[in-house]
């Protein structure tokens, strides 16, 4: 036994430098990436949101982070700079709401929402007849659209109130963007709504994945296409019946219209490149109803520079909470800070609801 | 342990019935019926015997065993004499049945205890019978409790507050969350026409851009080349199409970067809050950047 100890090496990994994709490999343009966390102590249904939000920002996220409750800001922070992390997203809660800050790291803004209501992937799930979960799902960042949030194009500049803009900058720059050239179809999965009501002044947060469905086909023959079963004969007098009698159309046929698209490459083994597909959206992930409260000009801290309870220049008011208690300052040089951290004006093209 | 004695008594009892064997045609017979029969018997009997009966059965066993060495030690002078038990003994099983002999000797002391324990029953209920209470409201049985019965009153009530503040504790953690969320209102649908309108723009912008340099391979450098002269003139021709427009956009855009009063909209926000120290020299190269991308931005967004 103790020679065969003796015998025995401890087992060292090879520290193999992972070389860290921080820039698309096309078309060269910085990753987002994105750290999900809670500050505080957050209930079951707020760390299962946690855990889905988590899922939503895949695949550029820390899925695993871990998190203690001795961890400050301060030391995400420094962890975020080697890996190249962009964003935090910071969920925590206090008696009247759940709150959702949106950070830029590792100077900030920071956008303050609450949580008005929420529901969970799990909820969404339990609510569908039929849920739907690809594979590959998760595999490929989504897209986002921004909707109410002004003219992307900056034609009534001084009318929309400024943090619209901050908002959907922040939103956008969470994912990576797109470049219509290069981008593979079936890399377009999923797709996250933000649509901001004017009246209301809440922002509705939604997650779709996306399906595609060739028109014209019916039923039962897309089916016998994806899935390869026999199908049932036994009430029709013929074979050709099988193609040629109408399925039953569906209820949303008549919109199809507009949902119709051609595609510039095949997708999967139904949709051809040369036929018209439907696209279809069907509800996945989280669901929220946000509210901005504060916008603050450092990462968790700074100057107030928007706040829905009143002046942005007075002092943070009652929605300030307890886990401000981080009281690292992140104004210490930070020698790589980035400069295209600030809020940029149209960097990249992505697909803003006109 | 009550298997293996049984199978004790079962090896032995041929051993037993041999004394017997001399004796007649009449003890052979119920020699060789009564392992058979009781052999089924036992096979049945697992099933049915609880631990009282098991442990009786042990007992039982006992005995019976030490009867026998007692019976063989006697051996050789009186045979006779103990032929004529074994008979007697064989007759009674014939008369009682194989299975009943054996309950036969445990339920009788059953029934003198029972009888005994009758006496005692009758003693102590003619005792409380006898007892003599106090009249109440509650009654002479109740009597005893009523002080119990204001206790488990108060510690229900506390219960119940208890319950209410867990109530109250779960609803401040559910707050928000929307546990069976409407698919089907008019909102939703709202919101899911607005998102595939945003799918199929860009759908239509991609197959748009990818159609234009079908057949190209970006990797290979001479359709790259290709590829980047298109991009070129496909931008150069927006361009002349919506030059006012677009030229009036670009023009507003310089503008507005010297324009916006909130601060963070600005596009040096950062640069002088940020320490950095030769700032002046990255605003240039920043400001090149800018025209470039915008270029880029340009020729990509009036694609669609």
């Amino acid at each position: 036994m103790a020679r065969f100890n003796n015998k025995r090496k401890p087992f060292v990994k090879p520290i193999a430098k992972k070389k860290l994709a921080t820039v698309d490999h096309i078309t060269g343009d910085k990753i987002p990436k994105s750290f999900v966390f809670s500050r505080g102590r957050l209930p079951g249904p707020l760390r299962q949101l946690k855990a889905d939000l988590k899922q939503l920002m895949n695949p550029h996220t820390a899925l695993n982070l871990k998190e203690k409750r001795r961890n400050t800001l301060k030391d995400f922070l420094n962890v975020a700079g080697p890996y190249g992390v962009t964003h935090f997203l910071i969920l925590s809660k206090t008696p009247t709401a759940p709150y959702l800050r949106v950070a830029t790291t590792p100077q900030g803004p920071t956008l303050t929402f609450k949580i008005e209501e929420y529901s969970l992937a799990v909820d969404i799930k339990h609510s569908q007849k039929h849920p739907r979960c690809p594979k590959d799902l998760f595999k490929n960042p989504p897209m986002s659209i921004l909707s109410g949030f002004g003219s992307g194009g900056g034609r009534h500049n001084d009318k929309e109130p400024p943090q619209l803009k901050l908002i959907s900058a922040a939103f956008r720059n969470l994912f990576p963007s797109i470049d219509v050239n290069t981008v593979k179809l079936s890399s377009c999965q999923r797709i996250l709504l933000l649509h901001y009501n004017e009246d209301t002044k809440l922002i509705d947060f939604r997650h779709y994945s996306i399906r595609l469905e060739p028109v014209g086909v019916s039923r039962r023959i897309s089916k016998f296409v994806q899935k390869h079963q026999v199908p049932d004969l036994r009430n029709l007098q013929d074979v050709s019946d099988f193609v040629t009698k109408a399925g039953y159309g569906s209820e949303s046929e008549g919109d199809e219209e507009a949902a119709t698209v051609t595609l510039a490459s095949d997708l999967g083994r139904v949709n051809r490149a040369s036929s018209k597909s439907a696209i279809k959206l069907q509800e996945i992930g989280p669901r929220m109803t946000l509210r901005l409260i504060k916008v603050e000009n450092g990462l968790c801290q700074g100057a107030v520079l928007f706040s829905e309870y009143g002046d942005g220049n007075k002092k943070e008011d009652n929605h300030e909470d307890a886990e401000n208690e981080e009281d690292g300052d992140e104004e210490e040089d930070d020698e790589n800070d980035e400069v295209d951290s600030e809020v940029g004006e149209e960097d990249d093209e992505d697909m803003e609801e006109n | 342990m009550a298997g293996e004695t049984q199978l004790a008594e079962a090896a032995k009892g041929p051993n037993k019935r041999r004394i017997g064997k001399t004796k007649g045609s009449k003890a052979r017979k119920k020699a060789k019926k009564m392992p058979h029969a009781s052999d089924g018997s036992r096979a049945m009997k697992p099933k049915k015997i609880d631990p009282k009966m098991k442990k009786l059965y042990r007992k039982r066993a006992r005995e019976y065993d030490s009867e026998e060495e007692k019976e063989e030690e006697s051996g050789g002078s009186e045979e006779e004499g103990e032929e004529k038990e074994a008979e007697a003994k064989e007759r009674r099983k014939a008369e009682e049945g194989f299975s009943d002999d054996e309950e036969d000797d445990e339920v009788q002391p059953g029934i003198t205890k029972l009888s005994e324990g009758c006496n005692a029953f009758r003693l102590a209920f003619r005792s409380i019978v006898k007892k003599s209470v106090a009249d109440d409201v509650m009654g002479p049985v109740l009597s005893g409790n009523k002080k119990l019965i204001a206790e488990k009153l108060a510690e229900e009530d506390a219960e119940r507050k208890v319950k209410g503040e867990a109530k109250e504790k779960q609803l401040v953690i559910e707050k928000g969350h929307v546990v069976k969320p409407v698919n089907y209102d008019p909102h939703e649908k709202f919101l899911i026409s607005l998102a595939t309108r945003g799918v199929v723009t860009l759908f239509n912008a991609v197959s748009k851009a990818q159609n234009a340099q079908k057949g190209l391979d970006p990797s290979r450098f001479k359709d790259a080349k290709v590829i980047r002269k298109r991009r070129k003139e496909a931008f150069f021709s927006e361009l002349g199409k919506t030059g006012a427009s677009a030229k009036a956009q670009t023009s507003k855009g310089s503008v507005e970067n010297e324009g916006p009063a909130w601060a963070p909209l600005r596009d040096n926000f950062m640069l002088t809050n940020s320490k950095l120290k030769d700032w002046d020299k990255m605003t240039e190269q920043v400001g090149k950047d800018d025209i470039g991308r915008m270029s880029e931005d340009n020729s990509s967004s009036d694609d669609d």
